[in-house]
């Protein structure tokens, strides 16, 4: 990098990057290897430091190694189980979760309920309320100084009002992962019908289309890049609704084990909740993106 | 030229409209928010008064302002909102002081993003929320458990905008700034500094919405006070009226740390030629 921008720099000759091609070449085949793989070698590398660092302050292996040097301050190093955990402990108590036991499922399929009710009903309002306000200019005025009141707020702050409005059940979590998720939805399918391309507006309606079909054959085809890229934030405003909420006063989804296993101290259960929580956004969003991808495909090159 | 007679038709018409109509055209988009504010305001007060609903459910307006304003007597509610105010100051500086630096520091140099960006990741992917539990047993339930989580909130994003600023720099520009020799300090200050203010802004916009969740969500998970926690204790009690001024306090903080932030923005970015904005 730095030696490219060099030979960049002094290079007013045309020879210094022949010359930077050549050192390339003479390089040692491992070094040839390294620079080409170095993201990966890099990343892994300091991924497995921190998780051996990790290991070993749960193990001991550094205060064991450090005792002779620091004496007594050094069990200082070892850390409870309950306090960290440690990777092994981990896997160990995902496999025991999902596999041997299986407790996890029940609380999976608990959590999955409310959020794709929630998810879906902030689609089912999102996407046609920020369609309408893009479309309808008055209508867009009128609703604006809720929904961007509604923006600047934590929505999670309505958690006790809803709590006080349905109870504590699967209604309270739809709700609040529908707070959460509708905003990106509706100011996504917004924005989508304001970038149309007025002329094919324009046209389509000096032929006489009716304000349906501009809709179904112009404005929803142009609009999906947008819908797509709203119903990702979504997903992971959802995901932060499942958790809150069921953190926030339920007994059963993954939030409440991830909040039950926190007050007893098994640290090793909160952390596997953790990563379900994460691996099931990472693959809705892997979802969503594919389907960008594919919907892309007949868009010509702008 | 059937196009100009047309637009000449338009603006005969407009003409002969009363001086009112032309005034709510003007300030049409005020007239009607307002006007829906207004109404779905009065609609409230009335379905609370009439006791339609009741007013233990959803309260209504004046019955909200009331107890703000005896909360602005209350000692307590000052308390709450210190406690919460440093939470929110504390974890969001912090966020900044390191955030902005490494964030600079590792659209610079790729080997420093080839180390860091395994754990930025990560971290992007989870609702930092969810690791609530863990930092109550690391932090306890006072002020320090609530400045990790608003700090873990915020870092993220500033992170990550502004490493991206860094990265779409110009390449042009730094390739003439190069060819007149000019040094790195001078490259870095000059030019990929100035373009990566914007991103850096949206950074913090984004990071202040993701704070003030945390310092929601800390409270209301566990807390011995702050504005979530006076928000939690209201709604157990049935104090819809006082959790909805909560809520309007942070609805207002907000609104307020963007302004401010857009008003910061706009100070850094005035030397911009406009014409660069398009």
């Amino acid at each position: 990098m730095t030696d490219a921008a060099d030979g960049r720099r002094n290079g007013m000759s045309s020879a210094a990057p022949m010359r930077a091609a050549n050192e390339e070449l003479q390089m040692p085949g491992a070094l040839r290897w390294y620079l080409g793989h170095e993201r990966v070698i890099l990343g892994t590398l300091v991924v497995m430091l921190f998780l051996i660092g990790w290991e070993g302050l749960e193990r001991g292996w550094w205060a064991d190694m450090l005792r002779p040097l620091l004496g007594a301050s050094a069990e200082r190093l070892q850390l409870k189980p309950i306090f960290i955990s440690s990777p092994t402990l981990i896997a160990a108590a995902a496999f025991r979760m999902f596999f041997v036991t299986g407790e996890i499922w029940p609380d999976l399929a608990w959590s999955g309920a409310g959020y794709v009710l929630g998810l879906g009903l902030a689609i089912a309002v999102g996407i046609p309320l920020g369609l309408a306000g893009g479309w309808y200019r008055r209508f867009s005025y009128a609703v604006e100084p809720f929904l961007s009141a509604l923006n600047a707020t934590p929505q999670v702050a309505f958690l006790p009002l809803i709590v006080v409005w349905v109870g504590t059940g699967l209604g309270q979590r739809v709700l609040i992962i529908f707070l959460l998720a509708v905003l990106p939805l509706a100011i996504n399918a917004h924005a989508a019908v304001r970038t149309t391309d007025p002329r094919l507006v324009k046209v389509a309606s000096s032929l006489g289309a009716s304000d349906w079909r501009l809709l179904r054959t112009i404005i929803l085809p142009s609009s999906v890049p947008f819908l797509l890229a709203g119903l990702r934030l979504a997903i992971g405003r959802g995901m932060i609704g499942v958790v809150v909420g069921e953190i926030y006063g339920s007994a059963a989804g993954v939030g409440a084990m991830i909040n039950q296993a926190g007050a007893r101290f098994q640290t090793d259960k909160v952390f596997v909740g953790v990563l379900t929580i994460v691996a099931a956004g990472v693959i809705l969003v892997e979802i969503v993106q594919r389907i960008e991808r594919r919907v892309d495909v007949w868009r010509a090159p702008a | 030229m059937a196009i100009p007679a047309n637009l000449e038709l338009v603006a005969h018409g407009e003409r002969p409209r009363s001086t009112l109509a032309r005034l709510y055209l003007e300030h049409e988009r005020l007239a009607i928010g307002g006007g829906t504010l207004v109404a779905v305001l009065l609609v409230w007060e009335a379905l609370g008064r009439s006791g339609l609903v009741d007013p233990l459910f959803i309260s209504f307006p004046t019955q909200v302002a009331q107890a703000g304003w005896q909360l602005s007597h209350d000692r307590d509610f000052w308390n709450d909102v210190e406690v919460s105010a440093s939470e929110f100051i504390l974890g969001y500086g912090a966020a900044l002081a390191l955030a902005i630096p490494l964030g600079l520091a590792v659209g610079l140099s790729k080997r420093l993003q080839y180390m860091i960006s395994p754990f930025v990741d990560t971290l992007n992917a989870v609702p930092r929320v969810t690791l609530l539990p863990l930092i109550i047993i690391w932090f306890g339930i006072g002020i320090w458990s609530k400045v990790v989580v608003v700090f873990l909130g915020a870092v993220i994003p500033i992170l990550i905008n502004t490493q991206s600023g860094v990265k779409t720099s110009e390449a042009r520009f730094i390739r003439v700034a190069r060819s007149f020799s000019a040094s790195r300090l001078k490259i870095f200050s000059s030019i990929i500094l100035p373009g990566t203010v914007p991103f850096i802004f949206t950074g913090l916009k984004y990071g202040a919405g993701r704070a003030l969740l945390g310092v929601v969500v800390g409270e209301l998970y566990a807390s011995t006070a702050g504005l979530g926690h006076m928000i939690a204790d209201a709604g157990n009690t049935f104090q819809t009226d006082i959790v909805f001024f909560g809520v309007l306090v942070f609805m207002a903080t907000g609104l307020i740390v963007v302004a401010l932030l857009d008003a910061v923005e706009r100070r850094f970015e005035n030397w911009r030629p406009a014409l660069s904005r398009s």
